[in-house]
């Protein structure tokens, strides 16, 4: 049932996919630059590619000039510095402009305990791409749709298409919205690039370590192994994507095994390849190479042809908290608000997230018809969806450490701002 | 004479009294008069006249603030136990941190707060308002309970307590720390009149700590080696992947920042800095470093902190904020409404490399067109901010302010425009183009872009 629903929703939501619609026909499979597309629907979206030569042109070249304290290679291993710059090594007991006390840092200090199995065991909650610290564990597409929607859709929105500032978790099809990642918005009124999990990622061990560490965003560490999976083959859904060459439709159930056989779209799309034993220094040639990300001349007299083209602020963002100002003045004092209620404190550090505003279904904090209509149920029936959640909103707000003393005391806070 | 000047003159007379050394008791003897009397000044505080007022007549080209006695200069300011640890005068309560809601990432525990550098002196910025990006709020960690653990390709993990980690030799740096994304809502044009939110996404400091380099030396790296991820404890337990170049190079772990403690929301216990990096890789709150021979791919290297360029690649480990500066004087914020034709005034900016030491900044005044080469002033260090100055006569012509940096890695800032041919304008982060300041005939600065 769901998943038409879904469907028509992605048809219609995500503007990408129809955006696409008019642009897949001058897509061919496989090599995307041949079919890197200019002009969708009569708007420009790239700039036009560039040979090396212009791009030298438009790059200055790297002049150093090496005083005595500064090395282009490190002491330790005589390579060349990773990030393209400079090293400093300790010239007559100075580093740069710092004295140094060069015995202290030629000593090796036996401090702190070693660190037990358990300890790390404990602690080591990274997974990697190769499946480093990825448990054995399984989950459906079906139980991750209801998990989202219990835990995730409040700030993701349906079906992973944001909501508020909240990051979106899918832009449609991961296949075909990988093949936007070259448009540019060199016209106001084209689309960019869209960047989400399935399109942009480029391994699905972040998703998951993600997923069990960081989110939810008021709860981490709160979903078991089992509900990871189950959250990321929603999400792997949502992104209309295959595991090793099986669509994860709606019956799908994702397993470690499944997991590892993960391929995202745009795996190829980063630089420098990090990966294997020459990772480090392929970053080191990478940003030796200023043609890779830009550099500039020291050009001084009639550096350009014209007049200058000047760009101007079109539309200012100008929402600033505090606003700006420059004046010397005392502070305005305000009004004593009266004692501070014993609920604002856990109110405002695990339920404001989701009561300050309305955007996320749940009553806003001052929204006196939003909170009368929920008075209607009773008070002793709100002090109990409180506790054991209500709609999108999980038991105790996720904030599982709280007593049942504590939640009332939130409640009567709420209920009293909102009157 | 009335009591005020009473106290006065019995204040004088404790002064020297004490610098004569007097005799104890004595001494005791006047100062308990002296604060009999200072309470019962305190209490008749009225209307301040002033022996001056009488005798001098004020005219009117006499500057009051000058002719009238202010009541900060007859009466008692507040005694040394008001605000031990000390806090700005309240009028400078306009001097703060400020954030914008579309620069968060959908509530304020995953925002920034960025640097009001149009106030800022020197290259010191004060830990109250130094930049500030957290992704799940500011923890309160007890120093007591918080450990810092160091394990994987290493022979000897190891767990260390803040005190143990405390009684490694330490040094301090003076570092800037930018988030990469300084200057990132701007790819497509100006948006910001203000230099705070269009350049203050990053601050400089003075940190202690200590070298990691120094902390392996007993722990055994294994050569297989090649990254290291540090991760903090807070709620978002961010994590990020560091090559091991730079933490045999520079990387610290660090607890003092400006002579006191980290901040909390600065990382309260402990932080790493990465010196001249995004400061994204300078994790907050840290409890781990795992060394590994493949990266880790966290997420704040893959969805964001990588720049996608307009060939469909994106750069990721992009370590290095690149050469970069801007006129902090005049700005949006600080304008030359006030001056007159004809009279001199200091142009000044700050200049930064995270590849290096700041060698020369030019100034153009046409748009970019020509240049002239500014004096740079103060402490040049290596990946600190640096201050420069150039003196101008003002003429009340319009024109456009840019300032230009070089590095003694060689890399100068690009223009606008080729820096647009080089990576185009999605990319979100490491935006070093050159900055510029519209001037009107008013002396309005306004922030532009030039594609010349």
């Amino acid at each position: 049932m769901y998943k038409s629903y879904h469907k028509k929703i992605v048809a219609t939501t995500l503007f990408a996919s129809v955006v696409l619609l008019g642009a897949t026909a001058s897509y061919a499979s496989g090599d995307a630059k041949k079919a890197r597309p200019s002009v969708i629907n009569g708007v420009p979206v790239v700039y036009p590619a560039m040979t090396e030569k212009e791009l030298k042109a438009a790059v200055g070249p790297v002049k150093a000039s090496l005083s005595k304290s500064v090395k282009n290679k490190y002491d330790f291993n005589g390579k060349a510095i990773v990030d393209g710059g400079v090293y400093y090594p300790i010239v007559n007991g100075k580093r740069g402009a710092y004295y140094v006390n060069e015995k202290a840092h030629k000593t090796a200090y036996n401090k702190g305990k070693k660190a037990t199995a358990n300890e790390q065991k404990a602690w080591d909650i990274d997974v990697m791409p190769d499946g480093t610290g990825l448990p054995e564990g399984s989950g459906s597409v079906e139980e991750g749709d209801e998990l989202y929607e219990e835990k995730c859709q409040n700030c993701h929105g349906d079906f992973g298409a944001g909501a508020g500032l909240y990051p979106r978790l899918t832009v449609g099809n991961a296949y075909e919205m990988q093949k936007t990642l070259m448009f540019q918005r060199v016209n106001p009124e084209n689309d960019g690039p869209q960047r989400a999990f399935g399109s942009y990622w480029p391994y699905a061990s972040t998703l998951w370590w993600y997923i069990k560490t960081g989110m939810p965003h008021q709860a981490p560490m709160s979903l078991s192994t089992n509900e990871v999976y189950a959250l990321s083959a929603y999400i792997l859904y949502i992104n209309e994507m295959k595991i090793d060459g099986v669509e994860v439709d709606d019956e799908y159930v994702l397993d470690r095994k499944k997991f590892l056989k993960i391929v995202m779209p745009n795996v190829d799309g980063f630089e420098p390849k990090i990966d294997g034993p020459k990772g480090q220094d392929n970053a080191r040639k990478y940003f030796n190479n200023p043609l890779n990300y830009g550099n500039g001349t020291r050009c001084m007299k009639n550096c350009y042809d014209g007049e200058p083209k000047v760009v101007r602020i079109a539309t200012g963002l100008t929402d600033f908290t505090p606003p700006l100002s420059s004046e010397k003045t005392l502070p305005e004092v305000k009004a004593d608000a009266g004692p501070v209620h014993a609920g604002k404190k856990v109110y405002d550090a695990s339920c404001a997230v989701c009561h300050a505003t309305d955007s996320m279904g749940a009553p806003a904090v001052g929204d006196k018809a939003a909170w009368a209509a929920v008075l209607k149920k009773g008070i002793d029936k709100v002090n109990a969806n409180a506790l054991n959640g209500i709609n999108g909103m999980p038991p105790k707000g996720g904030a599982m450490d709280l007593t049942e003393a504590q939640l009332k005391e939130v409640v009567d806070y709420m209920v009293g701002a909102s009157k | 004479m009335n009591k005020i000047n009473n106290v006065s003159k019995e204040e004088i007379e404790v002064i020297s009294e004490v610098s004569e050394q007097a005799s104890r008791r004595n001494f005791f003897k006047k100062t308990a008069a002296y604060s009999m009397s200072a309470l019962a000044a305190a209490s008749v505080v009225a209307p301040v006249t002033v022996d001056a007022n009488e005798h001098v007549k004020a005219n009117p080209e006499d500057d009051p603030n000058i002719m009238e006695e202010k009541p900060w200069s007859l009466k008692f300011g507040d005694d040394v136990t008001v605000n031990l640890y000390g806090k700005p005068s309240p009028y400078e309560h306009n001097v703060t941190r400020r954030t914008t809601e579309i620069l968060s990432s959908g509530n304020m525990r995953a925002s920034i707060a960025v640097t009001p550098i149009q106030d800022m002196n020197g290259i010191i910025t004060p830990n109250g308002l130094f930049f500030n990006r957290h992704h799940g709020g500011t923890p309160t960690i007890d120093p007591n309970q918080h450990r810092l653990m160091i394990h994987g390709l290493v022979e000897k993990p190891i767990v260390l307590t803040m005190d143990q980690l405390k009684r490694y030799p330490n040094v301090s740096r003076i570092h800037f720390l930018e988030c990469p994304a300084n200057g990132g809502p701007e790819w497509r044009g100006p948006q910001f009149n203000s230099i705070q939110f269009a350049k203050g996404f990053m601050s400089c400091a003075e940190w202690t700590g200590v070298y990691i380099k120094d902390i392996l030396k007993d722990l055994g790296l294994n050569p297989k080696a090649q990254w290291m991820l540090a991760e903090g404890i807070d709620n978002s337990h961010m994590g990020r992947t560091i090559p091991i170049d730079k933490v045999l190079d520079d990387a610290m772990i660090v607890w003092g920042q400006n002579g006191e403690a980290l901040r909390p929301e600065q990382g309260y216990p402990i932080r790493i800095v990465v010196p001249g990096w995004e400061a994204n890789l300078c994790v907050k709150w840290l409890c781990r470093l795992e060394f590994a021979s493949e990266p880790f791919y966290a997420k704040e290297e893959t969805s964001k902190y990588t720049a996608l360029k307009q060939t469909g690649k994106a750069i990721q480990h992009f370590y290095a904020n690149e050469v970069n500066s801007v006129i902090t004087s005049p700005c949006p914020e600080k304008n030359w409404e006030d001056l007159k034709k004809g009279e001199m005034v200091e142009i000044e900016g700050l200049a930064w490399s995270g590849m290096g030491t700041i060698t020369h900044v030019d100034v153009s005044f046409d748009g970019g067109k020509n240049w002239v080469e500014a004096s740079l002033k103060g402490l040049v260090l290596e990946k600190a901010w640096t201050r420069f100055s150039i003196m101008h006569k003002y003429t009340g012509k319009p024109m456009l302010l840019s300032s230009r940096a070089s590095d003694d890695a060689g890399h100068v800032q690009p223009s606008v425009k080729n820096e647009r041919v080089a990576v185009g304008i999605e990319g979100v982060y490491h935006r070093n183009g050159i900055h510029t300041w519209e001037i009107d005939a008013e002396g309005e600065v306004t922030n532009v872009q030039i594609l010349s």
